[in-house]
C-alpha cells in the first residue's frame, strides 16, 4: 500500500515544517503549502488523500476557502484553527470539513485525527458514508454535519465525540447488530476519547441520554454479539 | 433647559397674576354689588328730599319714619364743615350711588364700610340742600360675612395649589431626559450600551449628545483592547503549537512531560482569557438544551479523566440557555470543585421557575469575608493556594459572566457540613 498523500496548508513556516515532519515520521507523504494559491497548485499537481488546512491564512477567509474546496473536490479536509471555539468548529464541519484540530496540538492528536479521517474516507464507502443531512429515528434527530442530537421535544442533547461516533455507527446500520469489536475500534479511532473505557459504558451513557419519560432508548443489547438500533431511520 | 425653566416661571407668574386679579374682582364685586348700591341710592334720594321738605322740628320724626330694617336714617341738625361720619373720601359704593343718582353728586356724600360685630355695615352722611347733615347706616348684605375666614383662605390657596401641581408636572417633563441619562450611565460597562434619543431642552440634548459620544468612545476603547488581547491570545496558539510539536521529539521522558505540562498550562491560560473576554463565541444565542444531560456529560468527562465527580440530578431537564457558555461555566465549577474540594457532586433541578445547577465539594470552603472576592476576575484567594493554582484566576469570573448572560446569578456558600456549594440560579425558560 502506498503512503497516503497529505496536502498541508499552514502560513507559519516553523509550524509547517514541524507538522510536516511529524506526518512524515508517521509514514505520510506531505506536500507543504504556505498560501491558498499554493494549495490550489498542490491539489492540481496530483491526487491527494487528505487536506490539512489552517483556516486563519492571511488574506483569505478559511471559511470561503473551505466552501470553494468543497465545490471543487471531495478530498477529506481537517481544518486547523487557533480559535478553538465551538462555533468555529460547527461552522467548519457544516461547510464540509471532516474534522477539526485546535491549536495547539501534539503529534499524537494530529496523527490520530489524520488516521481516523483517512479510515473513514478510505475503508468505508465515501459516497454513502459522507456525513451529511439529518437522520431521524423514534422522534430523535441527529444532525450529522453539526454532530448534534435533538430530542423529540426539540432540545439539543449534548453528545461527546465518542458518543456521536457510536450513535452514528448504529444509525448507519439500523436494525442490524453491530459487533462490539467494531464499535471499540470506532471509538478508539478518536484520540480525544482514547482512554480505555469499555464500549459498554459508552452505550449505557448514550442509552441514558436517549431515554425519555418512561420510554426506553431504542438500543438493544444482543448478548455475546453486540448492539442494535431498534428503530426506523429516515434520512433527509 | 434655561428657556424652558424660564417659561415655566413666566407661566406660573401669569397664572398667579390672573388668579389674583379675578379674586380681587370677585371680592370687590361682592362687597358693593350694583343692585345694593342702587337701592341705597334711591333710598338716600327719597330720604333727602322728604327730610328737606319738612320744617326743622318735624325732621327727626321724618327721619324716624324713613328708617327701615336695612336703612337707619338720622338728621343731625348741624351744618358743620366736619364730616360726621369720617372715612375714605371716594369709596366704590359712593361712586356707584352717584352714578345711579347724579343728583347726589353735590351733596358731599361720604360712604364707608365698617365691621359691626361680625357683620359689615355701611356708614355714611350727606348734606341736605340747606347744608345740614343727614347720616345713614345700611346693613351690608349677608355674603359679606361669607367672604371672610376659611372661605377666603381656601380661595387664596386654590391658585397656589394649581400652580404647584402644574409646575411639578412641567418640571418632571423637562427633567425626564436626565433620568434616562442617569439610567444609561448606570448601565455603562455592564451590558452593551444604548444610544439615547436626543430629546428634551437644548442643554439636555447637548448633554445626551456628549454622553452618547462618550459611550461610543468607551465602547470603542474596550472593543479595541478586547480585540487586541484576543488577537494576542489567538496568535500565541501558533508558537504554542510549535512548542507542543517540538516537545514531542524530546528524548528525556521526564523533560518531555514537564514541557508538555507547561504548554498545557499556557494553553489553559490563553483559553480562559479568551473565554473571559468573550472573543470566541460572542454573542451566543439561546437554544433549547437538555441541561441535565449537559451536566451529566461534564461529570462523565471528569470521571474519564480520573476525577471524583458524581451526578445526582434527574436524567432530563430542558431549558433555553446559551449552551457553549453554560457548559463552560458548569465545567469551570466542576473543575474548581475537583481541584480545591477533591470531589464534585453536581445536580440540576427546576425550582419554581428557576433552573438551579449546584456543584458541591468537600474542600475547606472559602472564608465568608472573601466569598465576594472569589468572584472577581484575576483574583486568587490566598498565597497558599497560589502555589497550586493554575490559570489566571478567571474561572469563576467566567461563570459569573455566563450567569449574567442568562439573566441569573452565581451564588457561593460554605455548606454547614463542610465544603463549598456553588449554585447557578438561572431563569427557567
Amino acid at each position: 500500500m502506498t503512503s497516503p498523500i497529505v496536502v498541508l496548508v499552514e502560513d507559519d513556516s516553523a509550524l509547517r515544517t514541524l507538522t510536516a515532519r511529524a506526518l512524515q515520521e508517521n509514514g505520510y507523504l506531505v506536500r507543504p503549502c504556505s498560501s491558498a494559491p499554493e494549495m490550489w497548485r498542490a491539489l492540481e499537481a496530483g491526487p491527494a488523500d487528505l487536506l490539512l488546512l489552517d483556516i486563519m491564512l492571511p488574506g483569505t477567509s478559511g471559511i470561503d476557502l473551505c466552501r470553494a474546496l468543497r465545490r471543487e473536490s471531495d478530498v477529506p479536509i481537517i481544518f486547523i484553527s487557533a480559535k478553538g471555539s465551538e462555533m468555529d468548529r460547527v461552522v467548519g464541519l457544516e461547510l464540509g470539513a471532516d474534522d477539526y484540530l485546535a491549536k495547539p496540538f501534539g503529534t499524537r492528536e494530529l496523527i490520530a485525527r489524520v488516521r481516523a479521517v483517512l479510515r473513514r474516507g478510505g475503508v468505508e464507502n465515501r459516497q454513502t458514508e459522507r456525513r451529511q443531512g439529518i437522520a431521524e429515528f423514534d422522534g430523535w434527530m441527529l444532525n450529522l454535519p453539526r454532530r448534534e442530537l435533538t430530542s423529540p421535544s426539540g432540545a439539543v442533547v449534548d453528545l461527546t465525540g465518542a458518543e456521536f461516533d457510536l450513535l452514528s455507527s448504529l444509525i448507519d446500520h439500523p436494525q442490524r447488530v453491530i459487533a462490539r469489536e467494531r464499535l471499540i475500534e470506532l471509538s478508539r479511532a478518536r484520540l480525544g476519547d482514547s482512554s480505555d473505557r469499555s464500549v459498554d459504558v459508552l452505550v449505557s451513557r448514550v442509552r441514558r441520554k436517549l431515554s425519555s419519560a418512561g420510554k426506553e432508548a431504542p438500543i438493544i443489547t444482543v448478548r455475546g454479539v453486540g448492539y442494535m438500533l431498534n428503530a426506523e431511520v429516515a434520512r433527509r | 433647559m434655561f428657556g424652558r425653566l424660564l417659561g415655566i416661571l413666566l407661566l406660573t407668574l401669569a397664572v398667579e397674576f390672573a388668579a389674583s386679579t379675578i379674586l380681587y374682582e370677585l371680592s370687590s364685586r361682592a362687597l358693593i354689588r350694583d343692585d345694593e348700591a342702587h337701592r341705597l341710592a334711591e333710598h338716600l334720594v327719597i330720604a333727602r328730599k322728604l327730610i328737606s321738605e319738612q320744617p326743622w322740628p318735624e325732621r327727626p320724626a321724618m327721619a324716624e319714619r324713613l328708617t327701615t330694617n336695612r336703612y337707619d336714617i338720622h338728621w343731625t341738625g348741624s351744618a358743620d364743615a366736619n364730616d360726621p361720619a369720617p372715612g375714605p373720601e371716594r369709596s366704590p359704593v359712593r361712586d356707584k350711588v352717584i352714578k345711579w343718582e347724579p343728583g347726589l353728586a353735590n351733596s358731599d356724600l361720604h360712604v364707608r364700610l365698617m365691621p359691626v360685630g361680625r357683620r359689615a355695615q355701611l356708614f355714611g352722611a350727606l348734606r341736605l340742600p340747606d347744608r345740614t347733615w343727614m347720616r345713614f347706616r345700611a346693613s351690608a348684605p349677608a355674603y359679606e360675612e361669607e367672604e371672610s375666614g376659611l372661605h377666603r383662605i381656601l380661595l387664596a390657596l386654590l391658585p397656589a395649589t394649581i400652580l404647584l401641581v402644574l409646575s411639578a408636572l412641567l418640571f418632571r417633563h423637562t427633567l425626564r431626559p436626565m433620568g434616562m441619562l442617569a439610567r444609561a450611565a448606570d448601565r455603562i460597562g455592564r451590558s452593551s450600551g444604548l444610544t439615547l434619543p436626543e430629546a428634551g431642552p437644548r442643554e439636555v440634548r447637548r448633554l445626551i449628545r456628549a454622553f452618547n459620544a462618550m459611550q461610543a468612545r468607551i465602547h470603542q476603547l474596550i472593543t479595541d483592547r478586547t480585540q487586541a488581547l484576543a488577537a494576542v491570545g489567538h496568535d500565541l496558539r501558533t508558537p504554542l503549537a510549535r512548542m507542543q510539536l517540538r516537545t514531542d521529539s524530546i528524548e528525556d521522558p521526564a523533560l518531555r512531560r514537564a514541557f508538555g505540562t507547561d504548554v498545557a498550562e499556557m494553553e489553559a491560560m490563553v483559553g480562559s482569557l479568551l473565554a473571559y473576554l468573550g472573543g470566541e463565541d460572542d454573542p451566543e444565542r439561546p437554544v433549547r438544551t437538555d441541561v441535565a444531560v449537559m451536566a451529566e456529560t461534564i461529570v462523565n468527562d471528569a470521571v474519564d479523566r480520573g476525577g471524583g465527580a458524581t451526578y445526582l440530578g434527574g436524567d432530563h431537564l430542558e431549558a433555553e440557555v446559551r449552551p457553549i457558555g453554560l457548559k463552560r461555566a458548569i465545567g469551570n465549577l466542576v473543575e474548581n470543585a475537583l481541584h480545591y474540594g477533591h470531589r464534585a457532586r453536581v445536580s440540576v433541578a427546576a425550582d419554581a421557575g428557576t433552573l438551579v445547577i449546584r456543584v458541591d465539594d468537600d474542600g475547606p470552603g472559602i472564608s465568608e469575608d472573601r466569598l465576594e472576592e472569589a468572584l472577581r476576575p484575576f483574583s486568587r484567594l490566598d498565597p497558599a493556594r497560589r502555589r497550586n493554582t493554575r490559570g489566571l484566576g478567571l474561572g469563576l469570573a467566567i461563570v459569573v459572566r455566563a450567569a449574567e448572560a442568562e439573566g441569573g446569578v452565581l451564588h457561593l456558600a460554605n455548606r454547614p457540613e463542610g465544603g463549598l456549594r456553588a449554585e447557578l440560579r438561572l431563569p427557567l425558560r
